[in-house]
């Protein structure tokens, strides 16, 4: 499924966080969402995923307006994964998998095999299929993440929305998820911190800053020394290794330079 | 006519004139008596009368009815020394709110109560109906009822002076409920007089004002004080005098300097039977007034102005009469200027 | 103890809740035995098939008029109440994500105390309205306070509790004022007494009323059990899934400001039941609401009425406000669950 958002606009009191985004993603594509604290990447997330109203613009689902779509008929076709979610309640992995099949039951509905096998294939795919009836409480960072994509693809979704999803975990996992995520055949966009992860495994990348798109393109395109320089204000090398066609920074520790 | 048969007549008549005049005081049964916006009926004089309250029990005891009384309950103060051997006679459920099923195993044949908590549309222990349902008849004390025409009779603040005479209607209502209306007019009469004689005792006196301390958490703490228009007011009025405390709220609490400020010329310290405080006790209090360095130069414990009176008097009930008579014995002693 | 219609968990279900069935009709059996009143058993067995048609012994009036009209319909009231009180309890936890919440901490019987003593000690309604009435408009009084300072309750949980510790506090000063300037002692007594919690004084009617409020109150909170699980990992997450955030929250909080005031205006604040049997019920069942709900309401049932047994024997022939039982019970068991929720090394 595509995604199509034409001049979005949002902000909290009268403070532009989002100030006319345009972008697009074609489907199948892994976007990836990078930019300084502060400059946007969260909101324009949600904004995109429909957990917003934007004050003006307008965002496409495989052509539909998402603003016209039900939150419920919505969740069917898009999941989102958040930043660390966390509970006090005390649920297994599989509850919290089974969550994720909401959109796809009524209220009084039993539990049908669509369902169970929504669920069981989920478990495989984040290969946690032997830890269902595991604790949440007991689970360790990455663990917790892995579980929480799993709810979102129970939802078979066609798009995938993801908030910075590595955050705190060890870079094994980092590189584990991510790999994983780009590995699932669905549209997904995520915000990363980690610029070199995001050149790994995102297909094209979008730059924010202060609210407004700087960049757009592949990784090589976008990971410019001087891009990195106004952008996020550190001196880098950007270097390709022999085996990807992918970019690779080396970031310096010496002061940044004005720009020219 | 012959001189015996005159005399005859003159007996028979005079008879006739005794009976007639004994069944004014006589009940007819069934008697219908309007209580508190209900009719209760009652086909003849209760034997077995549960008394849900201090007051409502007291009175029966009053009355002489304590071999007609299967049980009482709710004491918050202890019973009126001259009445505690017929007291002796009559069992007493708890001191506190009983239950209405310990109220029912007595086999009651009518329920007198003192409070609309104890028996009332929003008591937790029993409805009027409760009892009616099961054919026993019900009183609820005069001064417990909501009043539609004078709010300020029974609840919320007092405007006017209270008076006794909502419990003299209890007396008169109970007696004839009893078949013993002699005896309540007697008691009445023997209120009205003591009332009349305290008046005629102590004239009216501008100066002379009281201040009733029913008790306080600690000495530190704000005193609990009997309020302008309540039972304590009416005993400043009997006595010739006025509360020193005008605000109309019953059980107003007032620091030890708004006391000293209104400076009263008698101190009334009660005595509360209850023990939870220290300073619940009579003792305690004149201890406390005697020797706190401020409070001691108050004029009225300067000039030994301190007078004991029981706790109960200072709740809407006959004790309170009892109250202005055991102040009244102790203000002899006193020099009043 | 995992999903919600899934194999063994249902089976598990099924045996519990049918557990607890027995045991509450034990309890309210129980219940119309015991009393101040001496009613041989085989006399409380006669006067319930009299009433069922199946037996025409003689019975004297007062004897079946305590049996019936008094034991009976307050253990059924007790079990309403306890299974309310419960059902709220789970909804709050749920809806505030945080384990120590209950109806009582939105300030509702501090409400119900000022909308009391308006009636009674102010005179508001001139004796036509009941002390009753007072305290469920008040109650709810103290809900739409709530709701108005947290925006509906969806500002965030912590804010929500924030908002019920200021209505708590507001009312609690209005009714101290009132009682201060304007009652006598006997009315602040009688108010606070009422107030501590009693089954004294409920008789059929209040039942009838009671059972219609919990049967819609609890056939609500089922249709949105589904929803209420996806707000385990908070507000943005239950959008995500597709759950009408915003409805859910007023729908529920509006079914247990309901329900709360309904049962204070009838029996006063009872404390700890509603933060207590939600974790007993999801420790036996799950936390997922589409087993916790009937869960809670059984074993709240069921503990309401063994409570209120316990109060009328602790001290005979006097009315122990039932508080003192569920505190007794309450206090230990909300130790445990702080111990246990404490921060971990």
């Amino acid at each position: 499924m595509s995604i199509v958002a034409e001049n979005l606009t949002w902000g909290v009191k009268r403070r532009m966080i989002v100030q006319d985004v345009s972008l697009s993603v074609a489907p199948g594509e892994t976007l990836g969402l990078i930019g300084p604290n502060g400059s946007g990447k969260s909101s324009l997330l949600r904004l995109l995923a429909g957990l917003r109203r934007p004050a003006s613009g307008r965002v496409e689902i495989n052509g539909q307006n998402i603003a016209q779509v039900s939150r419920k008929a919505l969740s069917r076709q898009v999941a989102f994964v958040q930043q660390s979610a966390a509970t006090d309640t005390n649920v297994t992995v599989a509850d919290v998998v089974r969550l994720g099949r909401t959109p796809h039951r009524s209220a009084l509905a039993g539990w049908s095999e669509a369902d169970e096998a929504a669920v069981t294939q989920a478990l495989g795919r984040v290969e946690m299929a032997s830890r269902r009836k595991q604790a949440w409480q007991t689970l360790s960072g990455g663990e917790r993440q892995r579980v929480h994509i799993a709810r979102a693809l129970a939802q078979a979704p066609q798009v995938m929305f993801l908030d910075e999803p590595t955050n705190h975990l060890d870079i094994h996992h980092q590189i584990e998820i991510l790999r994983m995520v780009r590995e699932l055949d669905l549209t997904s966009v995520i915000a990363l911190h980690d610029l070199n992860l995001a050149a790994m495994f995102c297909d094209r990348i979008v730059v924010l800053e202060g609210g407004a798109v700087r960049a757009c393109g592949t990784p090589g395109a976008v990971l410019t020394p001087e891009l990195l320089r106004q952008v996020f204000r550190v001196t880098a090398h950007v270097s390709w290794s022999p085996d990807s066609d992918r970019p690779h920074i080396r970031f310096s520790g010496e002061k940044a330079q004005a720009p020219g | 006519m012959s001189i015996p048969s005159l005399l005859a007549l003159a007996t028979a008549a005079l008879a006739l004139t005794g009976a007639a005049a004994a069944a004014q005081t006589r009940t007819t049964y069934p008697l219908t008596i309007e209580n508190c916006g209900q009719s209760v009926t009652f086909t003849r004089a209760p034997q077995n009368a549960v008394a849900l309250g201090q007051n409502s029990a007291e009175i029966m005891l009053l009355l002489g009815l304590q071999d007609r009384m299967a049980a009482s309950a709710f004491w918050p103060n202890s019973v009126l020394p001259e009445l505690a051997e017929a007291n002796a006679q009559v069992e007493v459920l708890t001191v506190e709110f009983p239950t209405l099923e310990a109220v029912l195993s007595r086999q009651p044949d009518f329920v007198a109560a003192m409070l609309t908590t104890l028996m009332g549309p929003d008591s937790t222990v029993a409805n009027r109906s409760d009892f009616e349902e099961l054919g026993i008849p019900t009183y609820l004390a005069p001064s417990a009822c909501a009043t539609t025409l004078d709010a300020g009779d029974a609840y919320g603040s007092r405007s006017e002076l209270w008076g006794m005479d909502l419990l003299y209607k209890e007396i008169e209502d109970l007696a004839r409920i009893f078949d013993v209306a002699d005896r309540g007019e007697a008691l009445i009469a023997d209120f009205r007089a003591r009332e009349a004689a305290l008046r005629e005792q102590f004239s009216d006196n501008e100066d002379l004002t009281f201040l009733f301390w029913f008790s306080s958490p600690s000495p530190a703490d704000d005193a609990y004080l009997g309020g302008g228009n309540g039972p304590s007011g009416y005993i400043a009025d009997l006595l010739g005098g006025s509360n020193a405390i005008r605000t109309e709220a019953d059980w107003p609490a007032l620091g030890w300097e708004g006391i000293m400020a209104a400076d009263p010329t008698v101190i009334v310290a009660a005595q509360v039977d209850r023990n939870r405080w220290d300073l619940d006790t009579a003792a305690n209090k004149i201890e406390f007034l005697t020797s706190d360095p401020t409070i001691s130069q108050m004029e009225a414990v300067r000039n030994g102005r301190i007078v004991v009176m029981s706790g109960a008097a200072m709740n809407p009930s006959i004790r309170t009469l009892y109250g202005a008579e055991q102040v009244a014995e102790q203000l002899q002693a006193l020099d009043l200027r | 103890m995992s999903s919600d219609t899934s194999g063994d968990g249902a089976a598990r279900l099924v045996l519990f809740l049918g557990l607890s069935l027995v045991t509450l009709i034990l309890a309210v059996a129980a219940a119309t035995a015991i009393g101040d009143y001496n009613i041989a058993l085989r006399t409380v067995f006669l006067s319930v098939t009299n009433e069922l048609g199946l037996t025409g012994a003689e019975i004297a009036p007062i004897e079946q008029s305590v049996i019936w009209n008094l034991r009976l319909s307050r253990a059924l009231v007790a079990a309403l109440a306890g299974a309310g009180l419960a059902i709220c309890g789970a909804i709050l936890q749920a809806l505030l994500r945080n384990a120590l919440a209950e109806p009582f901490v939105l300030g509702v019987s501090a409400g119900a105390s000022t909308g009391a003593v308006c009636v009674i000690v102010l005179g508001i309604g001139a004796g036509s309205l009941s002390l009753s009435l007072g305290a469920f408009a008040g109650a709810f009084a103290a809900f739409a306070l709530v709701a108005l300072l947290s925006n509906g309750a969806t500002s965030g949980p912590n804010h929500t509790i924030l908002a019920g510790v200021a209505a708590s506090q507001l009312f609690n000063a209005l009714t101290s004022y009132i009682v201060t300037t304007s009652g006598n002692a006997q009315q602040a007594r009688d108010v606070m007494f009422w107030l501590l919690g009693s089954f004294g004084g409920v008789r059929w009617p209040d039942f009838q009323l009671l059972l219609g409020v919990v049967l819609v109150s609890l056939a609500i909170c089922i249709l949105m059990a589904r929803s209420l699980d996806a707000f385990t990992f908070g507000d943005e997450d239950a959008a995500a899934l597709g759950v009408p955030v915003v409805r859910i929250r007023l729908v529920l909080f509006g079914v247990t400001a309901l329900l709360t005031a309904t049962i204070v205006s009838m029996v006063g604040a009872i404390g700890f039941v509603g933060l207590v049997v939600p974790h007993a019920a999801r420790y036996v069942v799950g936390p997922m609401h589409m087993r916790l709900l009937p869960a809670c309401a059984m074993v709240g049932a069921v503990f309401m009425v063994i409570a209120d047994i316990a109060s009328r024997m602790i001290a005979t022939q006097q009315t122990v406000p039932i508080g003192v039982v569920t505190a007794l019970v309450g206090v230990p068991f909300f130790a445990i669950i702080l111990y246990r929720a404490r921060p971990q090394a």
